[in-house]
């Protein structure tokens, strides 16, 4: 038995050629947009949280990133 | 086929190699799993970089976000910068550092060095998975993952996220156990049961995760007036080209956000 980090999905991704890697991630990107509205003050990377001038999504605590 | 970060990695680094793609796009480089719409990019802390990537920006019709203004006085403090374009009905995020985290001096050369011989300009294994001991949860399944494809034993004792991979490691090479255990001190533990082992991991993984929150709240505390001001800034640079928004940004950023706020240097 061995630990497991990640999905069977995300696994195979390394058996796939990579026209179909890049064909998987932009189908997930054009999928991700669906919630860029819950996601438009945060960040994902750097040093800062929240964008002060983008009112928080309904329902967001001021906390969330 | 293209990809929207690849083919801007593709633009950054036209005639010579000034950025190397990172955090979550470098994940799906490496084949590991998609789990990021946002692109994000170490930079060559040089004016001819800041201005390439603007000019590539600027005509894509960006806009800033929230952040530091893009130049190396701010950058080599530790501070990112966040814009944000439109392509083909994706919203896409490019944000860039030139002093990542958790990365030493040696190592960030290192980065550049191996990423001259790269056809997609990329972080490595190790240092990616340095850049994902955040203060997010999800991302110690992406190291475990990395420390997997991680060729080097040595590599694989210090980024494993698995008891039993590590106590696996650690039977067949206890020298190099020795050798690394000041580095990584959870692993003195790793002769003894499965049980006190993931009890390490885990509480390695909470100081880790503190760690980055700290780091991240002495950025927030630092950026206090900046945050303040930026809604007006916005108003400011509503309507302007990238270019006349960036000379905004940084001019309003001057005596406002301190350069290198962890090293206490003053605006």
């Amino acid at each position: 038995m061995e630990d497991e980090f990640l999905s069977e999905e995300d696994l195979d991704l390394r058996n796939l050629p990579w026209e179909e890697v890049v064909a998987y991630w932009n189908l997930w990107l054009r999928q991700a947009q669906a919630t860029n509205h819950l996601d438009e003050p945060f960040y994902s990377h750097g040093v800062f949280v929240r964008d002060p001038a983008v009112p928080l999504p309904e329902g967001a605590d001021a906390d969330d990133s | 086929m293209d990809n929207p970060y690849l083919e801007l990695t593709e633009v950054f680094n036209r005639g010579r190699l000034r950025a190397v793609l990172s955090s979550g796009q470098a994940v799906v480089v490496h084949q590991l799993a998609v789990m990021s719409k946002d692109g994000d990019w170490i930079l060559r802390e040089e004016s001819e970089t800041f201005r390439h990537v603007l000019r590539v920006l600027a005509e894509r019709g960006a806009r800033y976000r929230f952040g530091a203004p893009l130049d190396s006085r701010w950058l080599a403090g530790g501070w990112s910068s966040h814009l944000e374009h439109r392509w083909d009905g994706l919203r896409l995020r490019t944000d860039f550092v030139s002093r990542p985290p958790r990365i030493s001096p040696r190592e960030l050369e290192a980065i550049w060095r191996e990423a001259e011989e790269l056809e997609i300009p990329v972080v490595g294994l190790d240092p990616l998975a340095a850049l994902k001991k955040t203060n997010r949860e999800k991302d110690y399944a992406v190291i475990g993952e990395l420390a997997r494809r991680m060729p080097s034993v040595r590599s694989r004792l210090l980024y494993s996220r698995s008891a039993r991979d590590l106590m696996k490691l650690a039977d067949a090479h206890p020298e190099t156990v020795r050798e690394l255990t000041a580095e990584r001190p959870l692993l003195a533990v790793c002769g003894r049961r499965r049980d006190e082992v993931e009890t390490a991991l885990d509480a390695e993984r909470r100081a880790l995760m503190r760690a980055n929150e700290e780091r991240l709240a002495a950025y927030a505390e630092a950026s206090r007036s900046w945050a303040a001001s930026w809604p007006s800034v916005v108003k400011e640079i509503s309507g302007s080209t990238l270019t006349e928004a960036h000379r905004i940004v940084v001019r309003r950023a001057e005596g406002v956000l301190p350069f290198a706020p962890l090293t206490g240097e003053s605006p």
